[in-house]
């Protein structure tokens, strides 16, 4: 039987993720020790671990070149379209937040609101959902400075502890939604190796709980 | 002005040889088990207005199809689904037909989906459309004929199975509106028990609302509906379960053992299905190959209301898949290329006729000397080179 393959987030929610695998009695190994290897065997042979861009995860598992994933809900939110979310992995917390320079009245006046964000489809969905036509503007690197120079209105953002904005002056207005990790799944993956899936779900459910 | 004279849009391909032939076998093999049902076969147009797709219940959304215009400024779209056109042929030109009236199409769909992602806008499709009956035999028809249809193209398959009734009694009397209800249905049809969680816990705790938390995690075999009928005890959901049970009972004659997977979170287009839904699954390839149901209510769209249930193949995943199979060749060389000496041309051209009767692949050579062909036969691979000349 074909190893199970996992799409790994990489960087900080690769670290959480390994600490999980072993606590539930996989051996990770090869992923600490990886050098320049991009395919991972993990637990026995039983597990094959890729690591990959956030987005990228989501790509392999959505054409079921990787059977899960673990990713963060702020990339599902922006790039997700059809697989299974399985389990809310409970570490990687965040939240999205809209803010503005602090004192700003974000919805005052009747122009059109401008947004800068990395995240445009979250952003377009938050305010769709208040019937709000806002411009939107992608911005690749630091979103904060934005409102600074004028370019925008307000950001969507990720807010970890905010401190960020605090030293540039800014201010959540509203918070989006909460975030964390997630474990994915390919859907013909999940129905043609249920067993296994559901083994790996509730061992890992165990221990986040 | 950059002219694109050599690229094909973005979606589309051009399918050569190898790809050819083993798209003609999987059709063929597919078409084969719909004949034999007594399927007949049906060519609807390639454009449609776009009224036709546009019915609530379609669940095809508008971003998603391709429009133009007709003379008459009126909005056409290129056909996104093989469904709903033959709703509106039946509810004109087969209005008065003897039912059931059993239907097949081959005929490639079109879908305007996001860049880069590597999906086709093109999608060969394959399906068959029973209409004009409804209850437990049309629908034990049209189950084992999509297990039929995928059996004959792959090995190592499973069809997933629910009913559309099942979320729609659990939620039917829940005090929330339609667009709650369909973030609940969201989350089911992506196993996503975080954000269901969620949802559900903010609703008043009942019967119904419990039975809905577990609808993601109800998937497996026979044990499923156990549990499933102590969750939905005393709600409207068990009708559908029994009913489901019974269906599941009869396929098991089949002996598929583990191919038939229950999925009571089998929820997708639930304003569209009304009965059992189904999907079928391949190993490697990582989407549904085979997606089908009963569809009681969209007849009625059309002012002919009548029992409808029917299931799409996607042939081109299918094709795809058989052509990455080492196991399996596409390969159409010839076996013997004959030359043709001056004067000789006829000679050969019937030499060639009856080797093929013969069952031996020869093709006759158009090049104008045997050198020529010696070279082309052994860079193409052709084993042999016969020659026709007068005796």
């Amino acid at each position: 039987m074909k190893p199970i393959r996992i799409a790994l987030t990489k960087g900080r929610l690769e670290k959480t993720t390994v600490e999980l695998l072993e606590k539930i009695g996989y051996n990770c190994d090869e992923i600490k020790n990886k050098g320049r290897r991009l395919i991972l065997s993990v637990g026995d042979g039983k597990f094959e671990v890729v690591l990959a861009k956030a987005a990228d995860v989501i790509t392999y598992v959505e054409h079921g070149v990787c059977d899960l994933g673990v990713v963060g809900k702020d990339t599902i939110l922006e790039n997700g379209t059809s697989f299974y979310e399985l389990l809310d992995l409970g570490f990687g917390k965040c939240r999205f937040a809209l803010a503005t320079k602090k004192g700003h009245d974000f919805y005052s006046g009747y122009n059109t609101k401008t947004i800068a964000t990395k995240y445009p489809n979250v952003t377009r969905a938050f305010f769709d959902d208040k019937n709000m036509d806002v411009r939107i503007i992608k911005i690749e690197g630091s979103v904060e400075l934005a409102p600074l120079v004028g370019l925008s209105d307000g950001i969507v953002d990720i807010v970890e502890t905010g401190s960020t904005l605090k030293a540039n002056g800014l201010e959540v207005i509203e918070w989006v939604t909460d975030i964390s990790a997630r474990l994915i799944a390919n859907t013909a993956s999940l129905k043609l190796r249920k067993k296994e899936i559901e083994e790996l779900q509730r061992k890992l459910e165990a221990v986040t709980q | 002005m950059k002219r694109y004279t050599k690229i094909t849009p973005e979606g589309t391909k051009d399918f050569l040889f190898a790809e050819c032939s083993a798209m003609d076998d999987v059709c063929g093999k597919v078409e084969k088990v719909f004949r034999t049902r007594g399927f007949k076969k049906v060519i609807t147009p390639a454009i449609e207005f776009y009224d036709v797709f546009a019915l609530p219940c379609s669940g095809i959304m508008q971003e998603a199809m391709f429009k133009t215009v007709d003379n008459k400024g009126r909005l056409l779209v290129v056909r996104p689904d093989s469904t709903l056109p033959i709703a509106r042929m039946v509810s004109s030109r087969l209005k008065n037909s003897l039912l059931p009236v059993r239907l097949y199409y081959k005929q490639a769909v079109y879908r305007n989906n996001p860049t880069l992602t590597g999906r086709s806008n093109e999608n060969m499709q394959m399906g068959v459309e029973l209409l004009g009956v409804k209850g437990i035999r049309a629908d034990l028809e049209i189950l084992t004929t999509a297990v039929d249809s995928l059996a004959a193209v792959a090995d190592d398959f499973r069809i997933e199975l629910g009913h559309a009734e099942v979320f729609d009694a659990l939620s039917e009397n829940l005090d929330i509106d339609e667009a709650y209800k369909e973030k609940i249905r969201v989350s089911i049809e992506g196993k996503n028990y975080s954000a269901l969680n969620n949802l559900l816990d903010k609703l008043e705790p009942s019967n119904a609302v419990s039975a809905i938390r577990s609808l993601p995690s109800l998937f497996g075999g026979e044990e499923i509906f156990e549990k499933a009928l102590k969750i939905c005890e005393g709600t409207k959901a068990v009708s559908a379960l029994e009913y489901l049970h019974k269906i599941y009972t009869s396929l098991t004659v089949l002996g598929l053992g583990e191919k038939i997977i229950v999925d009571l979170g089998l929820v997708q287009r639930n304003d569209y299905y009304t009965g059992i839904v189904f999907s079928g699954y391949v190993s490697g390839i990582g989407d549904a190959v085979l997606s089908g149901g009963r569809y009681d209510e969209l007849l009625g769209e059309f002012d002919l209301p009548m029992g409808a249930a029917g299931f799409a193949v996607d042939t081109d995943a299918v094709t795809m898949l058989r052509l990455s199979d080492n196991n399996i060749s596409y390969s159409d060389n010839p076996e013997v290329l004959v030359f043709a000496h001056d004067g000789c041309e006829m000679e050969a051209i019937t030499e060639v006729a009856e080797l093929n009767m013969n069952g031996i692949k020869a093709q006759f050579s158009v090049l104008p000397t045997l050198e020529e062909t010696k070279k082309f036969a052994s860079e193409r691979g052709i084993a042999q080179v016969k020659e026709v000349k007068k005796v």
